[in-house]
């Protein structure tokens, strides 16, 4: 053995063992450092890190009542959903020095972040079908209106609405409707209608359609084409909507709830069953300008995005600072022309940049009003989940 | 192999003193952080899942618990068998193409690098360190139509051509996203491979391939096998690449449960899936060890 050890040992290469291990403790040294330096892993502007503390002087403006507003104010919201010239405007009139923006992605998120226990939230932002789940699992505080007299402002369409009869706990934000984007340039035929949508989605336009992944969303679609509503669940009507949409998956490009301007954009698809809000960068780049929002005739969904407080809410008299001075009409104005979406506020409305008004695709005449409906939480109706479920199987053949 | 040249000595029992309670409280002590850990981010979890499996879900979501046995019996009711038969291609085709690139490059590593294998180890290592979104999001921005696939177009006169949201961009994302699992078993195998025996082979007459065939690769073979389980068992569960680079076209066990958890939170039907997942695996890894290893003891022996 020891000569064949000999040779061995004269065939081994000197990195060997001993380099292998020296070389894993660098690389593990300079893991430590790029750890160090690492990416700021919270996605939140914590008022406190990002902003310099405002002066405390409110300037005397006047608090609701004898409450006294405390200095913090936590909130839990959409991406970029809020106009930071507003922040700031509420932190140097209330003297709330750390205004917190936590984000979620989508209401399950939000929901899910709920019902896992977290706290300490004041404000969220869900949508307002979600609220009556909310409510029910006492996430929710109800709201006393008397310390919110800008509610006055909300156009009637928004109060009392069926996702919260007695409005005990929903101040609305904006609201919008889901509807039909495409490239007049490239789609020259008329799109008024979901039916039309449907036959250029399986006809001309195959592979150059994209959908919003968005089970809610979509539903209303086929439902509506068959003359139903959108919070119909009669098994037999959703196996017809089914079955629409089992038609139409092979054709759908994909189904896309955060690119879908980007594909509209380099012409990967020229129809999109999708939100507004793209619309406002779309038209104002001159290379997509030609861009269409239309609300189909059939009728569509109207979602409407809401604030809420929290149960547990820590700072309540900021939470309600917060829901009235956002609602004031100048900064509303801001809000809206700063998110491109519609404002539920009337007196904020008349403020508005009219071209924003003219833009039927932002605030829908009042016909078109007359015939949206509010989706209700749907996601629990098991014949949809696997409509859906199927739907999205199928997508691209 | 050399743990049974062990026994025959007798010497992990020599080494220490005072008999065999101490030594057995010694190796207890030594693996109770590993179990403690395995038991709370391995057993329990999966535990919990299986438990999960035989609930249902709540009115909102979520889950509450009762015994049924309807979550398996509709696994298959929406979505089909299809997507366990797409993530079982997938993952295999995915295997397949991390051994065609890696072992060559884990070849080349271990046997032709010389002072240049800790360069080349740390190269592959380096972009491993850049979160697994990002990279998969690189593939989104190589892949893009305006890009350099559009060179590829003009070359083929295809307009419609496109790489993005095929089955192929899924592949190219699986295969770069798991090579280093692939490569670090193999090199390592590779690594230690007594050069001698190579130069044995040819002296006794045999061609490179040949070479190749009954000499490198059985060697190299317990490091094949580990690198393609380490391989294969995330690919099963792959949903974040399908997504992004195939837009969400093919379909695969991973999307479907990303689906019930996540937008209808039905977390028991989830858990049924996940479960049947895990049985699909251990059955599918199970019958590729016993393959492997079939006629395995026979040539151990010889080799070392």
């Amino acid at each position: 053995m020891t000569d064949q050890e000999r040779i061995q040992r004269m065939a081994r290469r000197p990195i060997n063992r001993r380099g292998f291990l020296s070389l894993m403790g660098a690389s593990a040294g300079a893991a430590a450092l790029a750890a160090c330096t690492g990416p700021a892993g919270s996605v939140r502007p914590s008022g406190a890190a990002s902003v310099a503390p405002s002066a405390s002087a409110g300037g005397g403006a006047s608090p609701a009542a004898s409450f006294e507003v405390e200095t913090e104010l936590l909130t839990y919201n959409w991406s970029d959903y809020v106009a930071p010239e507003n922040i700031e405007t509420f932190k140097q009139r209330f003297g709330v020095e750390n205004f917190g923006y936590d984000i979620f992605a989508n209401n399950e998120e939000l929901l899910a972040k709920l019902q896992g226990g977290a706290t300490g939230y004041d404000i969220a932002c869900p949508t307002a079908e979600y609220v009556t789940g909310m409510a029910e699992e006492g996430f929710l505080q109800e709201l006393d209106l008397s310390r919110i007299p800008n509610m006055q402002h909300i156009n009637p369409t928004f109060r009392k609405t069926a996702w919260d009869p007695e409005d005990k706990y929903i101040v609305p934000k904006d609201y919008g409707t889901t509807g039909i984007m495409y490239r007049k340039k490239l789609v020259p035929e008329p799109v008024t209608s979901w039916r039309e949508f449907y036959d250029l989605t399986k006809g001309k336009y195959s592979g150059k359609t994209v959908f919003v992944d968005s089970m809610g969303d979509v539903f209303p679609f086929p439902l509506k084409m068959l003359g139903y509503s959108l919070n119909d669940n009669d098994p037999a009507h959703l196996k017809e909507a089914g079955d629409i949409l089992l038609e139409l998956a092979p054709h759908v490009h994909s189904l896309d709830s955060d690119t879908y301007q980007v594909k509209l954009a380099n012409e990967e698809a020229v129809l999109c069953l999708g939100w507004t809000g793209p619309i406002v960068d779309l038209r104002a780049d001159p290379a997509t300008a030609d861009t269409q929002y239309i609300v189909p005739s059939e009728g569509t969904l109207y979602w409407l995005d809401t604030w809420v407080m929290l149960a547990d809410a820590p700072h309540p008299n900021a939470a309600y600072a917060w829901l009235n001075f956002i609602h004031e009409p100048e900064i509303q104005k801001i809000e809206t022309e700063s998110n491109g979406y519609a404002t539920p506020n009337d007196a904020a409305k008349a403020l508005v940049d009219p071209e924003m008004l003219a833009d039927q695709a932002i605030f829908p005449p009042e016909d078109v009003i007359a015939n949206l409906e509010g989706s209700l939480d749907h996601s629990g109706v098991q014949q949809r989940a696997d409509i859906w479920a199927e739907f999205k199987s199928k997508i691209g053949g | 192999m050399t743990a049974a040249a062990d026994v025959q000595t007798g010497a992990p029992e020599a080494t220490y003193r005072g008999g065999g309670w101490r030594s057995r409280l010694l190796t207890a002590l030594l693996v109770l952080p590993a179990s403690i850990w395995y038991l709370f981010l391995l057993v329990l979890p999966l535990a919990i899942v299986l438990v999960f499996s035989f609930g249902s879900r709540g009115p909102r979501g979520g889950f509450t618990p009762t015994f049924s046995l309807d979550n398996y019996a509709n696994v298959f009711r929406a979505v089909g068998v299809d997507p366990f038969i797409n993530s079982l291609w997938m993952a295999a085709a995915g295997t397949v193409g991390c051994l065609l690139v890696g072992l060559p490059l884990a070849y080349y590593i271990a046997t032709r690098a010389g002072s240049r294998k800790g360069l080349f180890i740390l190269l592959l290592v380096i972009p491993f360190w850049v979160s697994f979104l990002i990279r998969t999001y690189a593939w989104f921005l190589i892949l893009d139509p305006q890009l350099a696939v559009a060179a590829v177009r003009d070359l083929l006169g295809n307009p419609e051509f496109n790489l993005l949201g095929t089955p192929w961009a899924v592949l190219t994302g699986l295969v770069y996203g798991y090579l280093p699992l692939m490569v670090f078993p193999l090199y390592v195998t590779l690594e230690r491979m007594d050069r001698t025996l190579l130069e044995a082979s040819k002296d006794l007459g045999a061609g490179r391939w040949a070479t190749f065939r009954q000499v490198t690769l059985p060697i190299a073979l317990p490091g094949l096998v580990t690198g393609s389980i380490l391989v294969f068992i995330p690919m099963m569960g792959e949903f974040v690449i399908p997504q992004i680079l195939g837009y969400g076209r093919t379909f695969l066990v991973g999307n479907a449960l990303y689906l019930d958890f996540l937008e209808f939170r039905n977390w028991p039907a989830g858990s049924a899936k996940a479960v049947l997942l895990i049985i699909v695996m251990l059955v599918t890894v199970t019958f590729y060890l016993w393959f492997i290893n079939r006629g395995r003891r026979t040539r151990e022996t010889s080799v070392l």
